[in-house]
Order: structure tokens, then C-alpha cells, then sequence
């Protein structure tokens, strides 16, 4: 139980949830603004965490310059995805983006000149040396910490994970509510209509989806610099669907019901480990890593079937049709 | 090596074809892209193991059993999961996210139950087939051979019974059906039925191809029996046969070294989507499938 | 009299089936123009194949000066030429307001980068369209809905908003779809008079289907009637009430 009251573990959930929240705010300006179902979420966090530590180990950039390379990059691979996707079925789309998603997975595992392959970004650099790509962001970390007045990094990552994400809430909360947000509610509500009455549907969604990549190559970063090292494994199509469990838990079309759906996921994800009661003392604990996932799963299931407009959502703007 | 590649091609898209069916037929009826269908392959393999391994029965025994106990799961979670859904008026994004959900819970209940070990069927890896240029192993040779008679038996029953009708009818137009007398739930059941028997099928002959495998094995599967799904149209059964070959032919194909010097095999899985990608630039409504008349 | 619209020799088919075969007829400049034909003459795949949303299999649609046929859907209505719905698509998840300010053209708010550089001239422009808008409101009197979501309007004022809203666009041409089904009676009156007022004050062109006649002929000063995927008649109300060809259209006897 000891770790159930340490600071440090749920200070480290919280960061988790951050970046959770990150990623899954994409997914909302792709479906809640705008009706995308993008099921690739997560291979533009890895275009983003890939193309920032690339750079630095490999090209000797700056973290600085490389990190909005990093998020470019993502937007640009959501502008490549959504070209000639875009114009299929919604059903069609779907299958698509995990393709997606799963195709940069691959080329990460196997392109080990590239990416270090599926020893991960352990091996960007020449044999012998240590590769590290998050030196400067640890010292700016660190300058943070001091500047604050921390004793742990792990609250320094909290404040700043938060401080983006706030400020990345604020501004899509703003967004929805311009002339521009406007045409992204029209077209998730009937995007025929909307193209009568002189919007290019097309353009929009195109937007939408490079934003929304754009945001999951933040939480990129994010995951990169938490965790100091990555590979292919960690961006398994399970996280997508962890993103999209958060929106629905949150509340469909609502910008602040994503932190809300990240907090509760990352308190069922984390608490889950700390159930020590039966029926889930009779698993080992590698198997209740199995049955953290099942409960996850039927969560998902249960809200599709219960409330479709996510928790906090509104029933009479959005739910899941 | 050409006439090699062809065959494994041929193998492979086999398994490709009878699973990309299951998923199209039940698309048709109820417009659920199931993404739990990789899961219930792996769960139909896995029982066929339990019989075949622990119980030492026959792999005919075993198949049968993995098909059965496939099938009855996929009757069960009609009655639990897809028809409330149904009752709700689902549309494609809550079944499309519920089975997201299905497929976490699936996987991970046989990982739970099962392990995460690899398991092999009780067959001789080693026992090879010569055919002039091509060597084809044991379980090659059992899955072309399964496969080739399963495909033959779905096109039969879908062209000339009456319930292989109905099943492209209701697929066709739902309300017309209904309209027009048909048995909508008893359809759906039958659909489900067939369409579990065909998973099962499809993990068996894939845990015998692929010779060791584990119960995320399913979910490696599915994304290439997608890609045949909508290759062949979403929905269109004879079409999912087609693209399960087709693309089963392509992804073995690309690794010939007369095409381009040949690509990496461990890019096989890219090539389908690449394939994909192509055709759905061409063809938005796949390769096979019809536009809907607006 | 000057033509706003020419279709010539259009085809359309779905699968073998030829739903507009070789329909030509013009529309006048500021002229109300009905068209109508029994159910299967072709009207409604011609309507959406002026509209853009379907394309000519062959044929050419020119709309003022220009060839409309190979064009969008949105940039036909950026043209001038826009459609209502026999169902009319409102948004329902919107307020009756926000359906129509979306409709204003050429909003530098609509655009990211007009909103990020020129946040001035987005919010001057919002504030111009608000006044129209509620103008256009009060015109299809549904001014004291502005703020209650589209879902909670009648079928009827839905139509009557789609029109407003159509209107925002400050288009030359309307084509509207069935504008009297499903709008209760005491309703239709007034619908006519909107219509009859607009083209009077605001120059606007209408086309109009309609299963109505009585309402296409009190509302239209040229009918095109369609059977079987031609244009088989253009003339008044009084020419088109006394043809043979139209009853025999109706009744089924042409061929």
C-alpha cells in the first residue's frame, strides 16, 4: 500500500494523464469538431516523438528546433493521410488511419538505420555511444524545477504537462468558438448541407485532421522527454484506443471533458493496480495487468451502450451515432 | 522461386478470403466493421488447440471444435452486445468503438485464460510436399486444401440456397427485406453463425500456417483481412473472397526479386496497405464494390 | 429577358437507369420558374445535378456566364446558385442564429489564418452578418427562436429558416425542393408571399419543384414540365394548364 500514498507515483499518473490528455484533445477536434473518426492517433505521437529525437541525436539540432519540427511533422503526415483519404466512406476511413497508424509502426520497427528499430531510440546513435536525445530538455527541466522551488522532477514534468496542456484546452475551447469552429459543427452535423451552402468541406477536415495530428506530436514529445527513451512498442494502436475511451469517458464535442476523461482513465488505469481485494487477489500481478485491460475494455462497451454523449457531454449537440 | 511465392501467396490469401467473409457478411447486414474479429479468430485457434494439444483428438476434431465454440461465441454476443446496440439504433461509430471495446476485452480474457506463450498445433513442421518448383509444408497443403472446398462451399451456399439469398438480399437493403417478409433476426443469427464458424476456420488454418502462435495473434491478422475486405467492397461477400486472394497474391508477390530487386518481407503488412491505398485512390468504393446509387 | 441559367442536353443515369435523359430548358433572370413531372420524371436528380452534388454523365450547365457542370458543390454556391431540401437540412445541433450566420460568404473568420492575422476584420464582419441575420430572421418570422436550437423547429419552419439562410449567401438563384410538402396550410400562404417578396426586393431567382400545381401554377411565370427524363413542355401556367401532353404525363398515357 505504500506506494498507493507516495506523491511521486500519482504525481507521475498525472503526468501520464497529461499527455493522455494531449492526445486524446486531438481527437476531439478530429471527431468533436469536426466528425473525423481517426483511428491512427498514435502514429502521429510517434511521427512526433521519432522526427524531435532523430534530429537531435542524429542531426545534432537543437531540442529547441527540433521539437516544432516534431509537431510540423505530424501535422504534415496528417495533411498526407487526409488527402486521398478524406473522400472515402466514414467506414472506410477508419480502416485506413489504423493502417496508417500501423505502417509507420512497422517502418519504426524495421528501418533501423532510421528510427534504431525495435531496440528502440537506444540505437539512434553509432554503435557505442550512448544516444540521448532529451539532454537540453533535462537541464531546461531541471532550470524549472530550481526556478520553482521543487524537490521532485516529477512534480516539475506535472506543472509543465498541465501548463501546455491548459494552454493547448484554452486555445481549441477558443477555436470552437470563432466563425471557423462554427463550419467544423456544421459539417459533424451534416457536412452535405454545409458544402451547399458554400464551405469546402474538403479544406476543413483536412485542417482538422493535420491540428489534431499536430496535438498528438505534442504528447509525442511529451512521452519522449517523460519517459527518455521509446520504441515502436510504445505506440501499440492500444493507445488510440485508450484516447479515444477518454473522449468518450469525458464527453463528446466538450473541450473540457477531455482532462476530466484523462483524470478518471488515469485513476482507473493506475488504481487498478492497487485493487488487492478478491476476486482480484486471485490473479498474479502480470495477470491483472490482463484484467486491467478487460476492465478498460468493458468500459468502453458500457458507454457506447449507456451514454453515447460521453459523461459530461451534451445530448443535444453530440453523441455517438 | 516465382511459382513459389504464388503458392505461399495462394495460402495465404486463403486464410485471407474465408476470414475477410465473416467480416463482410456481417458488415452487410448490420454495417459493423468488427473489430474483435482477429479475437475470435484467435479464440476459435486457441480452443482447437486445447482440443488438439491437451486432449490429443484428431486436428479435424479439434477444428471442428474451435469452429463450434467460435460460432457460439459469436451468437452469445449478439444476444448480449449487438442487439441492445441494434434496439438503440447504433450507427457505425458506436458499433465500430463497442467493438474496439469487445476486442480489448477478448484478447485480453485469453491472455488471461491461455497465457501469453506461443502454442503449436500437433503437426510435423517438417514433412514437405514437392510440386515441380514448389515445396509446400504439411500444413500448407492442409490449409489450401480446407480453404479451396470452404470457399467453394460459401460461394454454393450464398449463390443457390435460399438462406445464402436472403443473406445477400438483406445485405443489399435491409428495410426492403423486412418489407418484403424476411425473417430479419433470424437472418442476423444466421449471419453471426456463419460468420463464426468461417473465424474459427480462418485461426485454426492460420495458427497451422504461421506454426506457432499466441493469442495476440489474431489482432496481427486482421488489418490485412480488412485491407480484403475493402478491396473487395465492404459488404460484397464474393467480393471479400476476391480480395483475400488478390491480396494475399500481392503481399507474397512484392517480395519476388524480379519486381524492383523485391521488398523486404518484413514490409509484407505495408504492401497490403499500400495495395490498398492504391485501389481506394482509383476506386473509392473498393475493387469490387458498387457505388450506391445517391 | 436575359437567361441566369441554361441546361443543355443534360445526362444522367444510375446503373442503366436513365433518370435524366437529355433535359434542356432555361431559366430567366429574375423569374419565377416551376418545374414539375410526375414522380420518376427525373426532376430531382436534375435539380441535384444543377446543384453540383450529382455530375452530368453529358451535357453542360452554365449559370450567368460561366460552366457550372464540372464545379463543386461549394463553389456553385459561392457562384450564387444554391438549393434547399425537400427535408429541409437544418442543423439541429445548432441555434436557429448560428445556422444562418454559417452562411455568409466570404467571412475572414471561417478561415485559421484570417482568424490568427486578422482578428479585427473577422470580428467587424461577424458583427455586420449578425445584423443581417436577424433581419433575415425577422423576415421568415422566426426572430424570437434565434436562440432555441434548429431541432426544436416545426418541419415547416425549418423551411422557413433554410431560406433565410439560404438568403445570407445573397444568392441570384434558389432552387427550391418541394417547398410546400409537409407545411402546414396556414403556412403556405405566407411561404408564397416570402417567396414573391424576395424576388421582388431582392432581385433573386427561383426554380422551383413542386408536386403542388396549384401553388406552381399561382407562385411560377414559366413551367418546365419533365416526363421520363426529358423536357417535354416549357410555357406559362396557362399554356401548360391546357397542353394534352402534361395530362398524359400525369395520367400515364404518353407512351
Amino acid at each position: 500500500m505504500s506506494i498507493l500514498a507516495s506523491g511521486g507515483f500519482w504525481a507521475f499518473v498525472g503526468v501520464v494523464a497529461g499527455i493522455y490528455t494531449i492526445l486524446a484533445l486531438g481527437l476531439q477536434v478530429q471527431f468533436g469538431f469536426a466528425g473525423l473518426l481517426n483511428f491512427g492517433q498514435v502514429g502521429f505521437m510517434a511521427i512526433g516523438a521519432y522526427t524531435m529525437a532523430i534530429l537531435v541525436v542524429k542531426e545534432g539540432w537543437s531540442t529547441w528546433l527540433a521539437a516544432p519540427l516534431g509537431i510540423a511533422a505530424a501535422a504534415v503526415g496528417g495533411l498526407l493521410l487526409g488527402l486521398p483519404s478524406l473522400r472515402l466512406r466514414a467506414d472506410y476511413f477508419a480502416i485506413v488511419t489504423i493502417a496508417f497508424s500501423e505502417i509507420i509502426r512497422y517502418v519504426a520497427t524495421n528501418d533501423t538505420a532510421l528510427t534504431g528499430g525495435s531496440q528502440g531510440t537506444i540505437a539512434l546513435g553509432p554503435i557505442g555511444t550512448a544516444s540521448q536525445y532529451n539532454g537540453q530538455w533535462s537541464s531546461f527541466e531541471a532550470r524549472v524545477q530550481h526556478a520553482l522551488g521543487f524537490s521532485s522532477s516529477d512534480a516539475t514534468m506535472l506543472v509543465l504537462v498541465w501548463g501546455v496542456a491548459v494552454v493547448l484546452l484554452a486555445l481549441c475551447w477558443l477555436a470552437l468558438r470563432t466563425p471557423w469552429g462554427r463550419v467544423l459543427r456544421a459539417i459533424r452535423e451534416d457536412e452535405d448541407a454545409t458544402a451547399s451552402l458554400g464551405k469546402n468541406v474538403f479544406a476543413y477536415k483536412l485542417q482538422a485532421l493535420a491540428l489534431g495530428a499536430a496535438l498528438a506530436g505534442i504528447a509525442g514529445l511529451f512521452y519522449a522527454w517523460e519517459f527518455s527513451f521509446f520504441s515502436p512498442d510504445d505506440f501499440q494502436p492500444l493507445l488510440t484506443f485508450f484516447a479515444w475511451m477518454i473522449l468518450l469517458l469525458g464527453g463528446l464535442g466538450r473541450v473540457w471533458a477531455v482532462p476530466v476523461g484523462a483524470g478518471v482513465f488515469g485513476f482507473i488505469f493506475a488504481g487498478t493496480r492497487f485493487l488487492d481485494f478478491a476476486p482480484f487477489t486471485w490473479f498474479a500481478s502480470d495477470q491483472r495487468a490482463y484484467l486491467r485491460l478487460i476492465i478498460i475494455g468493458l468500459i468502453i462497451i458500457v458507454l457506447v451502450l449507456v451514454r453515447p454523449q460521453g459523461l459530461l457531454g451534451n445530448k443535444r449537440e453530440m453523441v455517438l451515432e | 522461386m516465382f511459382l513459389q511465392l504464388v503458392a505461399n501467396g495462394l495460402v495465404e490469401g486463403s486464410i485471407y478470403a474465408i476470414a475477410a467473409v465473416g467480416v463482410s457478411l456481417v458488415y452487410g447486414l448490420l454495417r459493423l466493421v468488427n473489430f474483435a474479429y482477429g479475437d475470435m479468430m484467435a479464440f476459435g485457434a486457441l480452443i482447437a488447440y486445447g482440443v488438439d494439444g491437451p486432449l490429443h483428438q484428431s486436428m479435424v476434431v479439434a477444428a471442428l471444435a474451435g469452429m463450434a465454440a467460435t460460432a457460439a461465441l459469436a451468437l452469445v454476443l449478439d444476444v448480449v452486445l449487438w442487439r441492445p446496440l441494434r434496439l438503440r439504433r447504433a450507427g457505425f461509430m458506436s458499433l465500430f468503438l463497442a467493438s474496439i471495446g469487445l476486442a480489448l476485452v477478448l484478447r485480453q480474457a485469453l491472455l488471461l485464460a491461455a497465457g501469453s506463450q506461443p502454442r503449436s498445433y500437433d503437426v510435423n513442421p517438417y514433412r514437405v510436399f514437392v510440386l515441380g518448383s514448389v515445396r509446400l509444408s504439411e500444413a500448407q497443403v492442409i490449409a489450401i486444401a480446407t480453404a479451396a472446398a470452404t470457399i467453394v462451399a460459401v460461394g454454393l451456399f450464398l449463390a443457390s440456397t435460399t438462406a445464402g439469398r436472403t443473406l445477400r438480399a438483406m445485405a443489399d437493403d435491409r428495410v426492403l427485406a423486412a418489407i418484403a417478409g424476411i425473417d430479419v433476426g433470424r437472418t442476423t443469427r444466421l449471419a453471426w453463425l456463419i460468420s463464426g464458424l468461417l473465424a474459427g476456420l480462418a485461426g485454426v488454418l492460420a495458427g497451422l500456417v504461421e506454426y506457432s502462435f499466441d493469442p495476440n495473434f489474431g489482432f496481427d491478422l486482421l488489418l490485412p483481412v480488412f485491407a480484403a475486405v475493402v478491396l473487395g467492397g465492404i459488404g460484397s461477400a464474393y467480393g471479400a473472397l476476391a480480395g483475400g486472394l488478390v491480396l494475399g497474391l500481392v503481399q507474397e508477390l512484392s517480395t519476388w526479386s524480379g519486381f524492383a530487386g523485391g521488398v523486404n518481407p518484413v514490409y509484407k503488412p505495408v504492401v497490403a496497405f499500400a495495395a490498398l491505398a492504391v485501389c481506394l485512390l482509383i476506386r473509392p468504393q473498393g475493387f469490387f464494390g458498387q457505388a450506391r446509387v445517391g | 429577358m436575359t437567361e441566369l441559367l441554361r441546361v443543355e442536353d443534360v445526362v444522367r443515369t444510375f446503373g442503366g437507369v436513365r433518370a435524366v435523359d437529355g433535359a434542356s430548358f432555361a431559366v430567366a433572370d429574375h423569374s419565377v420558374t416551376g418545374l414539375i413531372g410526375p414522380n420518376g420524371a427525373g426532376k430531382s436528380t436534375l435539380f441535384a445535378t444543377i446543384a453540383g452534388s450529382l455530375k452530368p454523365d453529358s451535357g453542360r450547365i452554365v449559370f450567368g456566364s460561366a460552366r457550372i457542370d464540372r464545379r463543386p458543390v461549394h463553389r456553385i454556391a459561392r457562384a450564387g446558385l444554391v438549393r434547399t431540401y425537400q427535408a429541409a437540412r437544418v442543423l439541429t445541433r445548432m441555434t436557429v442564429l448560428d445556422n444562418v450566420l454559417l452562411a455568409s460568404a466570404a467571412h475572414p473568420g471561417e478561415r485559421l489564418a484570417g482568424l490568427v492575422l486578422r482578428p479585427g476584420a473577422a470580428r467587424a464582419h461577424e458583427r455586420r452578418i449578425l445584423e443581417r441575420a436577424h433581419d433575415l430572421l425577422a423576415l421568415v418570422r422566426l426572430e424570437s427562436h434565434a436562440h432555441a436550437y434548429a431541432g426544436t423547429l416545426s418541419g415547416g419552419q425549418r423551411k422557413l429558416l433554410d431560406l433565410a439562410r439560404v438568403l445570407m449567401l445573397e444568392p441570384s438563384l434558389v432552387l427550391l425542393d418541394e417547398p410546400m410538402a409537409g407545411v402546414n396550410p396556414a403556412l403556405r400562404e405566407e411561404l408564397l408571399e416570402r417567396i414573391l417578396a424576395i424576388r421582388r426586393d431582392r432581385g433573386v431567382t427561383f426554380l422551383i419543384v413542386e408536386h403542388d400545381l396549384d401553388f406552381v401554377m399561382q407562385a411560377a411565370d414559366s413551367v418546365v414540365v419533365m416526363n421520363e427524363g426529358k423536357v417535354i413542355l416549357v410555357g406559362t401556367p396557362g399554356e401548360v394548364r391546357v397542353d394534352e401532353r402534361v395530362v398524359d404525363a400525369y395520367l400515364g398515357k404518353a407512351h
